[in-house]
């Protein structure tokens, strides 16, 4: 079985849709600051962030470029590089579960 | 609820990357029995699902705002094995790529989203459905979503609140975390129950069966 079968059109459509959405999402949280809770107990306690690295696209955002759209180019970048890592890594799994099988069978 | 770098001391940090390390290795092992074919482009799609989800934050009135967070439907749609490899994949990237959750809190952060939401929301799920003869999958999904993540923000309070950033206040930080996922929570409860009563109807193959095919289970009602 292949992607095409899971990744039908259903599936691509609900993607896509949440991807669109991310910009608009972007907007709504900046009105709150982003605030989850964990950011508003370490407001309380007084800890604060020290980023010792800030990723590729930091915050979901494309450096020089409109922060909505590179929300946008990350949600689509993001969903499509954690699809092709996941399946790599189920890959890599099921790799070695060939060999026992095989070698069970022998 | 991912901690971003500086919150946690680094021995907890360590600590929580070597408890992770050791719950993956284990999840390999299992996932290494169970997976086929078949599955391989399903872990894809649902750890791509999640992280698309996970990139729509909900402001809350009042100055919050949430997020999916997706461990629920992980571990009900691939169980829990392949659910906290699933979340760790995207949990990986969200740090790797969109600095989302600290480098060095990376083992913490997949502790409580990969580990302690998968399998609390697996042990919940499971459960309940066996209590109820496998007739309450949305109630049971419901509650999976719910404590699920309630349980990955108290293990976040712990571990913020054992560090001295936070000043060891773990009095303030597990009932801050556990109260308001609890209430958030609820919202990745109906998620959760949407989600998979969605699947349950148009595609039931997809569901997780469980690790020993048990057919002594399975009754044709």
């Amino acid at each position: 079985m292949n992607l095409e079968e899971i990744l039908n059109k259903k599936v691509t459509i609900v993607l896509i849709i949440l991807i669109a959405l991310s910009p608009l999402f972007a907007y709504a949280a900046e009105a709150v600051n982003y605030s989850e809770p964990l950011e508003n107990t370490a407001e309380e306690v007084g800890a604060e962030e020290h980023p010792v690295y800030s990723g590729i696209l930091p915050d979901y955002t494309v450096p020089g470029i409109d922060p909505y759209v590179g929300t946008l180019i990350s949600a689509l970048l993001g969903t499509f590089i954690t699809m092709l890592f996941a399946i790599g890594i189920a890959k890599i799994v099921a790799q070695g579960k060939k060999d026992g099988n095989s070698e069970q069978n022998s | 609820m991912h901690i971003p770098d500086g919150y946690l001391d680094m021995h907890i940090a360590i600590i929580f990357y070597l408890l992770s390390a050791v719950v993956l290795g284990y999840s390999i092992l299992r996932a290494k029995k169970e997976i086929d074919e078949k599955k391989i482009p399903l872990v894809g799609v649902v750890a791509a699902g999640i992280f698309a989800a996970q990139m729509l934050n909900w402001p809350i009135p009042g100055g919050t705002s949430a997020h999916l967070v997706g461990g629920a439907i992980a571990a009900i749609l691939l169980g829990p094995y392949l659910g906290c490899i699933a979340m760790a994949s995207v949990l990986i990237i969200q740090c790797l790529f969109f600095g989302d959750g600290g480098i060095t809190a990376l083992g913490a952060n997949i502790w409580n989203m990969g580990v302690v939401d998968v399998f609390t929301a697996y042990f919940l799920y499971t459960m309940i459905q066996e209590k109820t003869g496998k007739k309450s999958i949305e109630a049971a999904s419901f509650v999976a979503g719910w404590l699920g993540i309630t349980f990955a923000a108290i293990f976040a309070g712990i571990e913020v609140g054992l560090s001295s950033s936070f000043k060891y206040s773990i009095g303030v930080t597990v009932p801050a975390m556990g109260i308001w996922h609890g209430i958030l929570g609820i919202v990745e409860g109906i998620i959760t129950a949407g989600v998979i009563m969605y699947i349950y109807r148009n595609r039931r193959d997809l569901l997780y069966e469980g690790g020993e095919k048990n057919e002594s289970g399975r009754n044709s009602e």
